[in-house]
């Protein structure tokens, strides 16, 4: 009984949908709960706005009525699920003919693009450093410079995002400081473009980078050092194994089980953090759509984004759920999951 | 008690140990201290601000536009830190937004942790289904990305004032105390001073406050200082969003005004860089705070960052004072190990744990060395496979296989020694497989590091080592918690086989299993000895079991052997008085004889006594035995012992201090 058991895949399972419900349903409960409901809301602003509005009740009784906010709550709430279910969210407020499906789905890859080239990285850098630093054999020189790399560890991504822009894009002016590619060139398939999208994309994924792996870091630092003081990590000694080899295979190998773990369970964060980078840098993502969408009011784009986002992540959990038992054999024996 | 390893009193709570007004205490802990004076010094600027700076400057209009600090040209004096597009003093608004950002920070970590205790709690303790849902809850909860929710409902709710806001991050501050609280109980609930606590009657409040939440507070204030971090950086992430309260002044709100302003790309740097300055600083001190913290939870890490330090201290290089080459005593030895000593240099003192051990295993004998726990046995078994851990260190002697010393031996020399002439059957098997790769992969590595086979005769020679040890061949694929104790502990023998070795060091190869499987582990070492020939030290403190395997024993107290002898005149005849003491104290079914405590406690390993080192215990004691140490001698054949009760001279003195 190895890998995936029928027991662990629907457990997993399971959960995801658990982990969808809830966030949608946040999304759905919270700003009900609130004093005073949206279209009131909107309405006031916009007569703030206009000074004043005629028949400003009437208004709000129709809006409510084509937002479906008539209706009593459960039946509102098994309507949004439906929507859900078929990704139907309506059309843009902001961009009318639009739909706010498409609008979002046009987001998409920027952000998955960015978000999983920095992820990677910074994962990858942060794990080696960490295990390097809690390793006994490490090399002198290597063990007094690693800790330089948890400089930046502390600080929000968006906060260094502002100081590249300000150092690198305007006082330097190496790299561009917004947006995902620049009007000049033609999107598409070709070199120029390509060079130009890469170009876009240093500056966010180096703020994301230099400022998450510390964390990575600082978390292997920790888990290698409980290795090293294994019985079988000694034991590999006594065979007489490589340093290399105890290295990999008896201490990063195990020491990178809870930092995996760790990844699933942050990416929630890390999305959260590069809403703002995108922000930050214009990066037309779904952050940066997200965040226009809220300035123009457009509640169902926010709607539609937020579904996605929470969908997407709790996708991309799954996915690592289901690769776990292959990195770690011993999985589907607990009882008791960490 | 076994020295240099980090051993806890189980049965008493260690966070009596820890008193928070003592030197000693780990809450001294530099990076947390550092950590929260960066942060009480950020906090004094909020709150002591507004009685030496006007805050109403802090409004619109209050002074000239876009003026540079006053270092730079066209600064004004009345307006230290410069004004912004809207004429508003930027000291006055960074004094009134730095508590602010402060308050809601702390507010939502603090409630946030509130919850999960009582969550956590429940879980942990209640268990069974409440456990599952609480549980199921937060894991599915802290994958959600906080902020998208929060800037959905923020875009719906006007968050009026910063208790709003911070009631809302509170709702996604839970999860991680949760978690924590939860996996704490459950370990603290299984240490014996908890249960001794449960079984003396204790109601369960009393023992979550008592004994185990003083335990777990390192890990909560650990997690608390994280938590306010988040907390702060989601509020500043909505306020720099444009979505946090726009009527109180806040670090985030400040960013937000300056970047949609434009102050970036109008070099307006005085607008924009003091609340992220302030805010790396914050979040810098808590970062240092909470890595602070997570020493003090988990002393391990500690100890690896100071062993370091104490290890320059001690000097890089093995400053080994080798024993003269050749000095070998017998003819026929396998192995010999010559006055080693082994000491630990810990904080407190450099710890003794091996004094001048000599002693040497003949080709294909099982040489058992015995004592209590803590006197070095386990001590001289890592010695004599040179991986004594930091802070230990072999500061003398020579090991010898084949007239190679070991001790002097390093790196590839060293390795290739290792395992082709001395193999290790160790003293945990639960642990001492690699538990994510297949037994295959680790038999076959230990062979591969030192000979190069195929593939095909490769997996017939681990084939063969399983047979060989009486396990079916299907165990090559499994995966250690496959297998159960008796069988782990018959792979490593396979394993310890795999190249012929010289020498196997078996510690205490028995002593995690129960008494049947014990017999039949027992039962494989003796066969697979008599097979190969191999030689053996058996490291173990049960006398019964060392009878029926052992043929000479070596006993130790506090780091020194006091007895070696052939097992038959070791049983039949002890000469030193520890060694009928361990003889004594094996039970015995016909009779039933009141247990013989000796009085006294081991002497500190640190600071040994002049004379005989049992002296403290011994009931035969005299003034010879407090002066001047026994050396170990041959009393009959083959016989050592270390013991002025057998030298002539001793009756002489005690004769002539009668007279």
């Amino acid at each position: 009984m190895r890998g995936l058991t029928r027991e662990y895949v629907l457990q997993r399972f399971l959960m995801y949908l658990l982990t969808i419900w809830l966030g949608s349903t946040l999304i759905f409960v919270i700003p009900r709960l609130a004093p005073g409901d949206p279209i009131s809301e909107m309405v006031g602003r916009l007569s703030l706005d206009a000074g004043y509005i005629e028949n400003a009740d009437k208004l709000i009784e129709s809006w409510k009525a084509r937002f479906g906010l008539d209706a009593p709550i459960h039946v509102q709430y098994f309507r949004y699920w439906g929507n859900v279910f078929r990704l139907n969210f309506g059309y843009s407020l902001s961009h009318f003919p639009t739909e706010a499906w498409t609008m979002v789905s046009d987001a998409l890859p920027w952000s998955l693009g960015l978000l999983t080239v920095a992820t990677v990285l910074s994962f990858s850098i942060g794990v080696t450093i960490g295990s390097l630093m809690g390793w006994r054999r490490t090399p002198r020189w290597l063990q007094l410079i690693l800790p330089g790399s948890l400089t930046f560890t502390a600080i929000p991504y968006f906060m260094f995002g502002i100081m590249l822009i300000y150092l690198v894009a305007f006082e330097l002016d190496w790299l561009p400081a917004t947006g995902a590619y620049s009007r000049r060139v033609d999107p598409g398939w070709n070199l120029p473009f390509i060079k130009n999208v890469l170009t876009h994309a240093i500056l966010p994924v180096v703020s994301i980078v230099l400022t998450s792996m510390g964390g990575w870091a600082l978390g292997m630092r920790g888990l290698m050092i409980s290795v090293n003081n294994e019985d079988y990590f000694l034991l590999a000694q006594v065979k007489g194994l490589s340093p290399t080899r105890i290295f990999f295979r008896y201490g990063v190998r195990n020491a990178i089980l809870p930092a995996l773990t760790a990844l699933a369970l942050g990416l929630g964060g890390l999305i959260s953090g590069s809403i703002l980078v995108e922000f930050i840098f214009a990066y037309p993502g779904t952050g940066y759509t997200l965040y226009q969408a809220i300035i123009s009011q457009d509640y169902t784009v926010t709607q539609a984004i937020a579904n996605l986002i929470i969908l997407v992540t709790a996708t991309s959990v799954f996915l690592l759920d289901l690769l776990y038992p292959f990195i770690d054999p011993r999985i589907t024996y607990k009882r008791n999951m960490r | 008690m076994t020295v240099g390893q980090q051993t806890v009193d189980e049965t008493t709570s260690p966070a009596r140990g820890w008193g928070l007004n003592t030197w000693d205490s780990p809450w001294l802990n530099f990076k947390f201290l550092l950590g929260v004076a960066i942060v009480g010094l950020i906090l004094l600027f909020g709150l002591l601000g507004p009685l030496f700076w006007d805050t109403d400057l802090a409004y619109t209009g209050a002074g000239p536009l876009n003026k540079p600090p006053v270092w730079q040209e066209g600064g004004l004096p009345e307006h230290p830190l410069g004004t912004e597009s809207n004429g508003r003093d930027m000291l006055a608004q960074l004094i009134l937004a730095t508590p602010s950002s402060l308050k809601v920070g702390f507010l939502a970590a603090i409630i946030g942790m509130g919850i999960g205790m009582v969550l956590g709690s429940v879980a942990g303790y209640v268990g069974g289904w409440w456990d599952h849902v609480i549980r199921t809850l937060s894991d599915s909860a802290v994958t959600i990305p906080a902020l998208v929710v929060l800037v959905v409902i923020a875009s719906y709710v006007q968050m009026t004032d910063t208790t709003a806001m911070a009631l809302i991050l509170a709702a996604f501050a839970w999860p991680g105390p949760t978690r924590l609280v939860r996996s704490q109980i459950l370990t603290l609930r299984e240490r014996s001073y908890v249960r001794m606590a449960h079984l003396s009657g204790a109601p369960a409040l009393e023992i979550m406050f008592v004994e185990m939440l003083p335990n777990m507070l390192p890990w909560l204030a650990a997690s608390l200082t994280g938590g306010i971090s988040v907390a702060i950086l989601g509020a500043t992430g909505l306020e720099v969003l444009g979505l946090g309260p726009t009527r109180v002044p806040s670090l985030g709100l400040i960013i937000n005004q300056a970047t949609t302003n434009a102050a970036l790309v109008r070099g307006l740097v005085w607008w924009w860089l003091p609340p992220i300055i302030i805010l790396m600083v914050i979040f810098v001190g808590f970062f240092l705070m909470t890595i602070g913290l997570d020493e003090i939870a988990n002393p391990r890490i500690r100890q690896f960052s100071s062993t370091r330090r104490e290890r320059a201290a001690a000097g890089e290089l093995p400053a080994v004072e080798h024993a003269e080459l050749g000095g070998g005593e017998e003819e026929d030895a396998a192995l010999e190990v010559d006055d080693l000593h082994v000491h630990y240099f810990t904080p407190r003192g450099e710890v003794i744990a091996a004094n001048g051990v000599d002693f040497s295993v003949r080709k294909g004998e099982i040489l058992g060395l015995v004592g209590e726990s803590g006197c070095g046995k386990t001590t001289v078994a890592m010695a004599i496979l040179q991986v004594v851990q930091p802070p230990g260190r072999i500061v003398q002697g020579a090991v010898r296989i084949e007239d190679r010393d070991l001790v002097s031996l390093s790196g590839r020399d060293l390795r290739e020694v290792r395992w082709r002439d001395l193999a290790l059957v160790p003293q945990g098997a639960m642990n001492s497989l690699n538990p994510v790769t297949p037994i295959r992969e680790q038999m076959a590595d230990a062979i591969l590091a030192h000979e190069n086979v195929g593939r095909l005769e490769l997996e017939a020679r681990i084939l063969g080592l399983l047979n060989d040890v009486g396990l079916p061949e299907r165990v090559i694929d499994m995966y250690p918690h496959e297998l159960s104790g008796g069988m782990k502990q018959r792979v490593c023998i396979a394993m310890a086989i795999a190249l012929n070795p010289q020498v196997i060091i078996a510690d205490e190869p028995t002593s995690a299993l129960d008494v049947v499987v014990q017999r039949v582990v027992a039962q494989t070492l003796l066969e697979v000895k008599e097979r190969l020939g191999v030689s053996m030290v058996m490291i173990g403190h049960d006398m019964g079991l060392q009878a029926q395997l052992v043929d000479r024993i070596a006993v130790m107290y506090a780091g020194n052997l006091v007895e070696v002898a052939p097992v038959e005149s070791a049983f039949s005849e002890p000469l030193h008085p520890y060694t009928q003491l361990l003889i004594e104290s094996i039970p015995s079914i016909k009779e039933r004889k009141p247990l013989n405590v000796t009085e006294g406690l081991t002497h500190d390993l640190r600071n040994p006594p002049p004379g005989c080192i049992f002296q403290f215990r011994c009931q035969h004691v005299e003034q010879i035995c407090r002066e001047r140490r026994p050396e170990l001698v041959e009393r009959e054949d083959d016989h050592l012992v270390a013991c002025w009760l057998y030298e002539p001279e001793r009756q002489s003195m005690i004769e002539l201090e009668e007279a």
